[in-house]
């Protein structure tokens, strides 16, 4: 008792000049915690006022999957279905070229290579994960397009007969296929740097108990890393699709954007979408219907991205339940 | 009785003597298909890419399987698949990403010239040569933007870890899930964002500050991440130390987490630079692009170095691609110097923190 | 004893780190169907040892080895052998418990079969009568698809020495096997060793005195003095080790005085 009292004394007395200070320092720290609630509040709410408009004058489903995209009708005809198609498709390319890569670099950066060589690759990669996008671009306009559309134009000789590679333009450039490359250029160092953190990541014991078994190099690649990491591998994949899907300037160079008709698989026809580009290309001249029909496919891709990011990080906690969080 | 220590011989690694089987078909299996593929290339003329996917590809595959075979019998033979397809996919986008560089590189430096990082470009018509004009206008315009950005952004990111890591607030689940979805926003949405509540609205024009702001809700999330990151790794101990001694939570929070934290959260600051310099969408839509010198962010079309390369690219003449490749250059370097600046900066970091562990 | 062939045997073996020389001169014999403990205080080299036997060694990047060892008088680090073979038939449980997260309890079993590519045919009767061998059969035989992780720490190493047996192995390494485990656990363990060893040689790695006393029939016991590299001091069967030591560090040791 004549112990304790002399303490609680204590700590009062200390705490009590800095209560204040203490306040206005969490108060802060909350304030600034809640200005991420205000800033997704204000973009829903803004995109969204400002993008009723279109959604009413041409109805939520029209606008979303339906064609065309004309000024000189009343009212116009601004439908976003063919640039919505042409996101999945691009960044369903550039996901599909990427991933054999970026697991690749990242086993060969893990298991295979001298540490000094795999530090080194460790750093390039991230560093190139870093190169923006409005570079890469140029890089597709300038150096990859024309290279792109010789191997485009290989693949429509040789399996033209599937109809997905066939080709009535005559033109290689400017398809989904180049843009969907560029843009795996683009994630390919996203999913290696995820992927490669998460084979480091992984338990050495489990790996080391496969090899004690007699375990060879792809047995245990493929019967216990890929399995082990299976979830968090994909859920870098799906935040990487949610960065193709998003992305703008990379692919506006490299593509041509045909609004009125959906290319749905012909991916060597120079004619494709995404909503990005669209946004881009459509804004500089807009009309008060074309911006507000402009914002709500804002709203349409930012729905759409949110939904993947969400499912990505729900695969990457869910996943695993042997690795701790 | 004591042992001396041997010094290590030689060879002191067995696992290192394959024996001739697996020596010979390795050196036979990386070699022979590549010479063969140079050969046939030689003799038919035939494209690159042709030869290495119809031609090389498949051999190489087969002598894999073959060395994996006579090495180790039939289980040998899925290793060395797997060792041709994982370096044949990982030298393939090596090529690519390596052209990237490599390209910018060079077509940027035969731009570059004292004159074209100082200079701005007040006086270029579509007949102006290189040797006039350059992007010392965006790099200003850059800074002046991406500056605001930071100073907005950094106590932001910054006290949203410290809300994070020091409260107890039920609130922090949702912001952690809002700041994952806001690091997917994708950059022209941001662009829209601030264009349809500041701009539509008539509030302000197509000036710097639209841009600046719109580059926050890009820039937040990943200070925010990194920073909680960096306090995260402060040992608890430290803290409850200070807290211990009777210092109130704020005092134990600058005095005594922040400097533990110090190199981390200038890591924080450092990528969330690196991630929002080279954004280019949300500036097109929020700032006009300028071709003289500006640095009122209230004022008047300002051009950065991304806005700067994407409206020469559009150009499209072969002098302005010129300028575009010089211009990618530059904030191609300044990303670099950023992003190996952060590493210094995290590696100096443990290292301390190592040093002081040993003590 | 000159021309005895071992099942098992070290020849100077001599372990290495980087330019550090941490094993000198390991020569131990493991003759068939015997148990010999490996002790000695922490940091002594016990567990490099027991890896270079199955050519775990020499998967950490600075390791550098000198010396033979044989098995059934065919050195393993021979010119041309394939370490994934020696790790068949030589068959190791690891200090903490690693069964394969993403399998159930049954493919764990069969993990072995399937890394290295040899066919199952009978499946379920192996998974039984490996699960048995190792004591935990009864334990788990309704709930074999299971994942392995919804087992105990005791009940996981159990499962690791099944895993191990499933691949039929003529020799079994354990290091410290029980260090991460309950007592009961640890005796459940135990008697799994005695009824392995009538079909195979096993090496055990033990902190435990008494456990040493109670399943090996042989022990050495390592020691490292003053950063001087390891070695062993004293190597003999476990009665003489622990009851007439001739070195008086090994008595010391094992009466618990150090270490
Ligand atoms: N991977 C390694 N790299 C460098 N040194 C190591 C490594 N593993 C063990 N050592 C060193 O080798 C010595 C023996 O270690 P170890 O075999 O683990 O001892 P024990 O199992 O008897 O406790 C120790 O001095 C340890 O520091
Ligand atoms: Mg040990």
């Amino acid at each position: 008792m004549s112990l304790q009292s002399p303490t609680i004394q204590r700590v009062k007395l200390r705490n009590k000049p800095s209560r204040t200070a203490d306040k206005v320092f969490f108060g802060v720290a909350r304030a600034a915690g809640y200005s991420s609630i205000v800033i997704v509040v204000a973009i829903l709410f803004f995109l969204s006022i400002r993008a009723w408009p279109a959604f009413e004058q041409q109805g939520i489903l029209d606008f979303t999957f339906g064609s065309g995209w004309d000024t000189t009708t009343t009212p116009p005809t601004l439908h976003i279905g063919a640039m919505l198609w042409g996101s999945f498709l691009i960044a369903g390319i550039g996901v599909a070229f990427a991933i054999p890569m970026a697991i690749s670099i990242a086993y060969f950066i893990e298991f295979l290579a001298p540490k000094s060589i795999a530090k080194t690759a460790t750093v390039i990669i991230d560093l190139l994960a870093a190169i923006p996008s409005v570079v890469i671009g140029l890089w597709g306009l300038g150096v990859f397009s024309p290279t792109g559309a010789g191997w485009a134009q290989m693949i429509n000789q040789s399996l033209g007969f599937i109809p997905i590679f066939q080709n009535e333009s005559g033109t290689f450039l400017r398809s989904p296929f180049i843009a969907g490359i560029v843009i795996a250029v683009m994630i390919v160092p996203i999913i290696a740097s995820i992927t490669r953190e998460i084979f480091s990541q992984m338990d050495k014991e489990v790996i080391n108990g496969a090899m004690a078994l007699g375990g060879t190099r792809e047995s245990i690649l493929r019967k216990v890393i890929l399995p082990t990491s299976a979830g968090g591998i994909l859920g870098g994949i799906l935040l990487a699709l949610g960065r193709a899907m998003g992305e703008t300037v990379a692919i506006f160079f490299v593509l041509n954007l045909s609004y009125d008709e959906v290319n749905w698989l012909n991916i060597l026809e120079p004619q494709g979408g995404a909503i990005a580009s669209l946004i881009l290309s459509k804004f500089g001249e807009a009309t008060n219907d074309e911006i507000s029909a402009l914002l709500a496919a804002g709203v349409v891709l930012f729905i759409f991205t949110l939904i993947i990011n969400a499912v990505a990080s729900y695969i990457v906690a869910k996943a695993q339940p042997w690795r701790k969080a | 009785m004591s042992i001396t220590p041997v010094q290590r011989p030689g060879k002191a690694a067995p696992w290192l003597n394959l024996g001739p089987r697996v020596r010979i078909s390795s050196l036979l299996a990386s070699t022979l298909p590549a010479l063969i593929s140079v050969g046939v290339l030689i003799a038919l003329q035939a494209d690159f890419m042709a030869v290495l996917i119809t031609f090389f590809l498949p051999l190489q595959l087969l002598a894999g399987a073959l060395a994996g075979f006579f090495s180790y019998g039939r289980k040998g033979i899925m290793d060395g698949l797997l060792l041709v397809t994982t370096f044949f996919f990982a030298s393939f986008v090596l090529v690519l990403l390596v052209s990237v560089i490599w390209s910018v590189v060079q077509s940027g430096f035969a731009a570059l010239s004292p004159q074209f990082i100082f200079q701005n470009n007040r006086y270029i018509t579509g007949k102006t040569g290189l040797e006039i004009g350059g992007v010392g206008h965006a790099i200003l315009g850059s800074v002046s933007i991406v500056g605001l950005t930071t100073l907005v952004a950094v106590p932001l990111g910054v006290f949203t870890a410290v809300y994070l890591t020091e409260t107890r607030d039920g609130a922090r689940g949702l912001i952690r899930t809002l700041l994952q979805a806001m690091s997917g926003l994708p950059s022209v949405v941001a662009g829209l964002f601030i264009y349809s509540m500041l701009i539509v609205s008539g509030f302000t024009t197509r000036v710097g500050i639209a841009g600046s702001l719109a580059l926050i809700p890009l820039m937040l999330p990943t200070i925010a991440r990194v920073a909680e990151e960096a306090l995260r790794l402060v040992p608890v101990e430290l803290r409850n130390g200070a807290l211990a001694l009777g210092a109130p939570s704020y005092k134990a929070f600058f005095m005594v987490t922040l400097p533990a934290a110090q190199s981390g959260i200038i890591t924080a600051v450092l990528l969330g630079v690196a991630r929002v310099i080279g954004e280019t969408a949300p500036l097109i839509l929020t700032t006009l692009i300028a071709n003289e010198t500006n640095v009122n962010l209230f004022e008047g079309g300002m051009a950065t170095l991304p806005t700067y390369i994407y409206n020469y690219i559009s150009l499209g003449d072969q002098t302005s691609l010129q300028r575009a490749w010089g211009a990618a250059l530059v904030l191609l370097l300044f990303v670099g110097v950023l992003f190996l600046l952060a590493r210094v900066v995290a590696g100096g970091g443990v290292k301390r923190s190592r040093k002081k562990k040993e003590k | 004893m000159m021309d005895q062939q071992f099942h098992l045997e070290s020849k100077d073996i001599n372990v290495w780190f980087g330019e550090r020389h941490v094993l000198k001169n390991v020569s131990l014999q493991f003759p068939i169907n015997q148990v010999t403990a490996l002790i000695g205080p922490s940091g002594c080299g016990k567990s490099t040892f027991i890896r270079t036997l199955n050519r775990m060694h020499e998967l950490i990047p600075s390791a550098g080895l000198a010396g033979a060892v044989l098995l059934n008088g065919e050195d393993i680090y021979g010119e041309a052998i394939d370490p994934v073979d020696v790790r068949e038939k030589i068959g190791m449980v690891f200090q903490k418990p690693n069964p394969f997260p993403t399998m159930s309890i049954k493919e764990n079993v069969l993990s072995g079969l399937k890394l290295s590519g040899r066919k199952i045919d009978n499946g379920a009767e192996l998974v039984e009568t490996s699960l048995r061998r190792a004591s935990i059969w009864n334990e788990v035989k309704d709930r074999l698809g299971e994942p392995a992780l919804s087992l105990s720490g005791g009940q996981q190493q159990r499962l690791c020495i099944a895993r191990s047996l499933a691949m039929g192995p003529d020799v079994l390494l354990m290091d410290e096997p029980c260090s991460a485990l309950d007592p009961g656990s640890t005796r459940r363990i135990e008697e799994t060793i005695l009824e392995l060893k009538d079909s195979m040689t096993i090496v055990i790695v033990t902190h435990n005195m008494q456990q040493a006393q109670r399943v090996a029939d042989q022990t050495a016991f390592f020691l490292s003095e003053d950063g001087d590299p390891g070695h062993v001091v004293e190597f003999g069967a476990t009665n003489d080790i622990f009851h007439g030591p001739i070195d008086p560090r090994t008595n010391e040791y094992v009466n618990g005085r150090f270490g």
